[in-house]
């Protein structure tokens, strides 16, 4: 088991490297160098030409593109992931001020679906081909088609300026004193995220379900005479998760994209809301990273769910 | 052969269609046998011929598109008989029958087998709902019909999941969990297809030396002659849905009657015989299932036909353990090899 | 209860099949399976007539999307305006139907280019396997393994937006996920018997794999396509509401919607963002239905 964790790791290495050089090409094919990057640019204005350049000097920029991306990757491996273009704010200050943000709408988000989408999944294949069935189906499919913004515009119509029953937007507000004060504010953003991830997460856990309640070990459970929950939950489910846990992990872009969204519709201060921003300021550097980091975040997950499905599934454990 | 007290299930016209893609396939279409206790009865036929959905109509595991029609399944439990037919699929009664009055054991132990659990959990499962024992106890009876079963180191085995098993010893497996509660009656669907020869032949050991010792009566769905030969005591041959020529082996293997059964004997290769045996292999194919001919399901495929043929012939009687539907069988009953 | 109504069911095939009057069907049984599907039939009826009032969008309004008329500024839908006008006088209803060629263009050309390359290439190096194949899959899997959107917009943010660059950044973004399911598709498909005969005879790989094998992965392929241009339609309306798709100049659902982003527009003037917001979902239903029930008819293991 062990070993496997430690293979999956080394497998990521490579793909890691390859990834953040392509972003570091990117990074080079847009305007600005190193040095507007790595030094905060309010202290690069005050600077002379002459300064300017012993600072390229003395970051190596008069050295092969290879020796730059080393330096550079050097730099990020440290920590030091370069300053914002706009106020030439370190980029990891950025990341710790917005990173809280986001992981608590998603971790929400990703909580509410996986249980409803599952459960909700689960009970369409019991109920195959009933009016309940058929009833979900029809919600689901609502729910991959509308798209999220809209979704969510309507829900900030209704309930928060229509009803006014919550906040419009925004997270930590100036006037709450304790942390459970935004709790309203979070409510809406994570419940549109969630109703959309769950029509997916619905989806596929009734299609898996289906799948395992086909197999032939169901009808072996069936001959030796178990009740029918038993083997629905023990050997149908149970089976069926697999397959679930694993989509999970690869519905982690589908979640940040959707997060993307609705932090810009809720106005919610995360990362996401930080990268719409810097594209449309054309701040190269923090697109970059944040690229980058989401690439990160994605491999590994997928790590994760690896490890994870490992544990679940005695065939992978075990061998 | 009248309510005979050494029989443990008698089945009757039975039929079973199926209805998927909004049309009927009459999968069984009428047929009728005993099993008895302690005697082995081989039903074969090839593929598609409707074996194994009779072996699942008997213990009600049929899909969801799938009804009985007609006929009876009757169970002749100690506690008085059983309309198996009459029985809800899923409902109590007919889980109580299930795992422990009748058992399965079914083609690929691999997929029979749940993966993620272990050998020994699927065992218990079934002890565990057929039996008052506790835990404990339940493992133990476990482990001494792993060790039954011919599986060395069973308190080890016991915690291995299927995959760590052999193909051989997941057969032994699922015969284990079959015989865990003493069943009178044991299907097996094919079991030993999905194993090699060696082991085939193991297995069929086992099941021989469990009949003996428990007085089970076995019902053994297979298209291989080699293994009727071996196991059987009773013969059933089935065709489209039908069983076209039964009795016992001697009967059928020796006296072979109906056209269907001569042409599947010679279409195999008889142990002993040398190289210059001649092998025939039957004619034309099976035919489609939605499109079946009007009459005897075998005629278009058979060497004696005639007009007569374009009516179902009925079951007749010639002996008073063989059966045979064909309309010609005087011929080739007095002409027998 | 569900057993009598099956009940019923089997009760009427099992008359008509005695009556005879069911015969092996004639035709495609994948296409009679499709027309059965009441979902997709809905879909495929709702995709036609939306495509089609895009396609003759001159015929239906004589309004022009994009004449900007002072006078007639945040007008509420009337006979002359059906979806009122917006905040620079411009006739909303002409500009979802304008727009809805661009935004369809955009999702079901993204999609086919996709589709294209990511077959062609999976096609190919799935059957052909060894070192070629390697490369195409760490390929796909460096694409992948962004998440589609960060992907789209630092792509977008390096080349700049056009209606151009947005298409060829979704097929960028989108062969990946068809080239690993042709890739998946070609692997079983290339031990079977008939593909080793016809190695056999001496055929060559490029006619074995797109001629023979190929047909036989049509099914998942189409479904992909459907959904892959669901996906893009909402990916076009997603970045174009952030300002960061097509520019902004040029009427697409996406950018129609993008006004809802005030709050006072959002508030006070519902045409100018509610019908265009339904229209995208009716849209993407009805594709989703499609690909739905291509996947139930194209795939032999559903039966019903």
């Amino acid at each position: 088991m062990l070993t496997y964790v430690i293979r999956r790791i080394l497998i990521l290495i490579p793909m890691l490297l390859i990834i953040s050089f392509l972003v570091y090409w990117g990074l080079e094919l847009t305007p600005g160098d190193a040095v507007s990057h790595l030094i905060n640019p309010e202290a690069a204005g005050r600077m002379s030409a002459e300064q300017l350049n012993d600072l390229r000097e003395s970051y190596g920029l008069n050295k092969s593109f290879i020796e730059r991306y080393g330096i550079w990757l050097i730099n990020v491996l440290q920590g030091n992931f370069g300053h914002s273009l706009a106020g030439g704010v370190p980029i990891a200050d950025i990341f710790l001020d917005r990173l809280p943000a986001t992981l608590e709408l998603s971790f929400v988000a990703l909580f509410f679906s996986t249980v409803m989408g599952s459960i909700l999944g689960t009970i369409s294949a019991l109920k195959r081909g009933s009016a309940v069935d058929s009833g979900l189906t029809v919600v689901g499919m609502l729910g991959v088609s509308i798209p999220e913004l809209f979704f969510g515009l309507v829900a900030l119509l209704i309930f928060a300026l229509e009803l006014g029953w919550l906040p419009v937007g925004g997270r930590l507000l100036p006037s709450y004193t304790s942390y459970w004060d935004h709790v309203p504010n979070i409510v809406l953003p994570a419940l549109v995220l969630s109703l959309m991830m769950t029509a997916g997460v619905m989806r596929y856990s009734r299609s898996s379900m289906l799948d395992a309640l086909s197999r032939e070990f169901i009808t072996t459970a069936r001959s030796k005479g178990l009740p029918e929950w038993r083997i629905n939950l023990l050997h149908g489910f149970r089976v069926a998760l697999t397959p679930v846990v694993v989509l999970i992990g690869f519905r982690l872009p589908v979640l940040i994209g959707g997060t993307v969204i609705i932090e810009q519709v809720f106005q919610w201060p995360g990362i996401g809301n930080e990268f719409i921003s810097s594209v449309r300021g054309a701040d190269y550097p923090l697109v970059m990273m944040i690229a980058l980091f989401s690439v990160f975040a994605v491999l590994l997950a997928s790590l994760i769910i690896d490890v994870l499905t490992a544990l679940i599934d005695p065939r992978v454990r075990l061998s | 052969m009248e309510t005979d007290h050494n029989i443990a299930l008698s089945v009757k016209n039975l039929k079973t269609y199926f209805y998927t893609n909004n049309r009927c396939n009459r999968a069984v279409n009428g047929v009728s046998f005993d099993i008895e206790k302690g005697k082995t009865l081989c039903i074969v036929g090839e593929s598609g011929c409707g074996k194994s959905v009779t072996a699942s109509t008997i213990m009600q595991l049929l899909p969801r598109l799938s009804r009985i029609e007609e006929g009876s399944i009757t169970y002749h439990s100690d506690a008085g008989d059983i309309d198996i037919e009459n029985l809800e699929r899923n409902g109590q009664k007919m889980r109580a029958i299930r795992g422990s009055e009748i058992a399965m054991i079914f083609q690929d132990p691999m997929t029979a087998l749940n993966p993620v659990y272990t050998i020994g959990f699927q065992i218990g499962e079934s002890l565990k709902y057929h039996t008052d024992l506790t835990r404990k106890q339940i493992r133990d009876k476990t482990i001494d019909l792993l060790r039954d079963m011919g599986i060395s180191l069973p308190e080890q085995r016991i915690d291995e999941y299927p995959h760590q098993y052999s193909g051989g010893m997941r057969q032994r497996a699922m015969i284990a969990m079959a015989m865990s509660c003493n069943p009178k009656i044991l299907i097996a669907d094919e079991p030993t297809t999905a194993l090699d020869v060696t082991i085939q032949a193991q297995i069929f050991e086992l099941m021989d030396r469990l009949k003996e010792k428990h007085n089970t009566a076995i019902m053994l769905i297979t298209h291989d002659m080699g293994v009727v030969a071996e196991l059987a005591d009773d013969v059933a041959v089935m065709y489209m849905g039908n069983i076209v020529e039964a009795g016992t082996i001697d009967e059928v293997l020796r006296t072979p009657t109906h056209p269907y059964t001569r042409a599947l004997l010679d279409s195999i290769p008889v142990l002993g015989e040398g190289k210059n045996q001649i092998i025939e292999p039957i004619p034309g194919s099976t035919p489609d299932p939605y499109q079946r001919p009007k009459g005897c399901q075998f005629a278009p495929r058979c060497t004696h036909y005639s007009e007569q043929c374009d009516i179902m012939p009925a079951e007749t009687q010639i002996s008073e353990t063989h059966r045979i539907m064909c309309w010609k069988y005087q011929e080739f009953a007095t002409n027998g090899k | 209860m569900e057993n009598s109504s099956l009940n019923r069911k089997f009760d009427r095939i099992l008359a008509l099949e005695n009556a005879g009057k069911l015969k092996a069907s004639s035709g495609n049984r994948a296409l009679s399976k499709f027309y059965n599907n009441r979902l997709a039939v809905f879909g495929l009826i709702v995709f036609s007539i939306i495509l089609l009032t895009a396609v003759f969008a001159p015929l239906l309004t004589s309004h022009d999307p994009l004449k900007i008329n002072l006078r007639n500024i945040a007008q509420s839908p009337s006979w002359e305006h059906w979806f009122g006008t917006d905040r620079t006088g411009r006739d909303v209803f002409s500009r979802v139907l304008y727009g809805g060629r661009i935004s369809i263009l955009v999702g079901l050309g993204s999609a086919l280019m996709a589709a294209v390359i990511g077959v062609a290439i999976g096609a190919y190096t799935g059957f052909k396997g060894g070192w070629i194949d390697v490369i195409a899959l760490r390929i796909s899997e460096i694409f992948m393994s962004f998440p589609q959107i960060i992907l789209v917009l630092m792509l977008v943010s390096i080349a700049g937006q056009s209606l151009f660059n947005l298409i060829f950044i979704f097929v960028l973004t989108g062969w990946g996920a068809m080239y690993r399911m042709t890739r998946a598709r070609m692997l079983s498909l290339r031990e079977e018997e008939y593909v080793q005969a016809l190695q056999s005879f001496g055929l060559s790989t490029a006619t074995i794999c797109y001629k023979h094998i190929l047909p036989n992965a049509l099914g998942p392929i189409m479904v992909n396509i459907t959904l892959s241009t669901a996906a893009f339609i909402l990916a076009e309306a997603g970045l174009s509401f952030l300002g960061l798709g097509v520019p902004l100049n040029l009427p697409t659902w996406g950018n129609i919607l993008n006004v809802a982003q005030e709050i006072r527009v959002l508030q006070n003037f519902w045409w100018m963002w509610l019908p265009v917001g339904l229209v995208i979902s009716l849209f993407v239903l009805s594709v989703n239905f499609i690909g739905d029930g291509l996947r139930d008819a194209t795939d032999p293991s559903q039966q019903g």
